[in-house]
């Protein structure tokens, strides 16, 4: 799937997840970025986007994570 | 720790008795006639009172802290349907069993159902817990 593809559904679902339909992400974004961005609303985002995707991380894979945009490189070479 | 410690069935009977009604009306402040007077449920279509539906959840919540292989759990999200009216001293079958695993966030959603003795569907929804 293309990336900007994964990033538009990825975006929808912070803003299903965050309730907040202003939430727009660039590959840059990182958690500092978005105020509903916590914790344990991760935890949700993660449940969601594995769910959505059909995919499974580990926990090495997401703390590798920089930003958003390596989110969508480990989404995109499931 | 490895969640396919959580991955088998459950099954507890539940009942919901004058104690749990009773502790559950003083702890919600709920009084409506639904649930309080016979003479308003049977002019709404019903035999008797209906029990209160978050009853349910409550036993939700016992299934989370008592019924699981470990205490070290925390429910992150819930989410119940009801299918058909609860009466006083039903006893209920739930069941349980593992929907989805994330085990890069430590979470495990079940799938949960609670049957009356005529085995009808009462409610059923989803519980998501995290592992602390």
């Amino acid at each position: 799937m293309d990336k900007n593809q994964i990033l538009e559904e990825v975006q929808e679902i912070f803003r299903d997840v965050l309730d907040n339909e202003d939430i727009v992400l660039a590959n840059e974004t990182v958690a500092d970025d978005i105020e509903e961005w916590d914790s344990l609303t991760h935890i949700q985002l993660i449940v969601a986007i594995e769910k959505h995707f059909k995919v499974k991380f580990t926990s090495k894979e997401i703390l590798s994570w920089k930003n958003v945009g390596e989110m969508i490189d480990s989404i995109s070479t499931k | 720790m490895d969640l396919s410690i959580f991955d088998r069935e459950y099954h507890h009977q539940f009942e919901v008795t004058p104690a749990v009604y009773n502790a559950f009306q003083q702890c919600s402040g709920d009084f409506n006639p639904l649930h309080t007077q016979e003479e308003f449920a049977k002019s709404k279509g019903f035999n008797e009172c209906v029990m209160y539906g978050n009853i349910l959840n409550g036993f939700v919540s016992y299934f989370v802290g008592m019924l699981l292989p470990t205490q070290d759990v925390i429910i992150h999200s819930q989410d119940i349907a009801y299918k058909n009216p609860v009466f006083m001293n039903d006893k209920l079958d739930f069941t349980a069993k593992v929907e989805d695993i994330s085990e890069a966030v430590q979470a495990v959603i079940f799938k949960f159902a609670f049957r009356n003795e005529s085995g009808k569907v009462v409610a059923k929804g989803h519980v998501q817990i995290g592992v602390l």
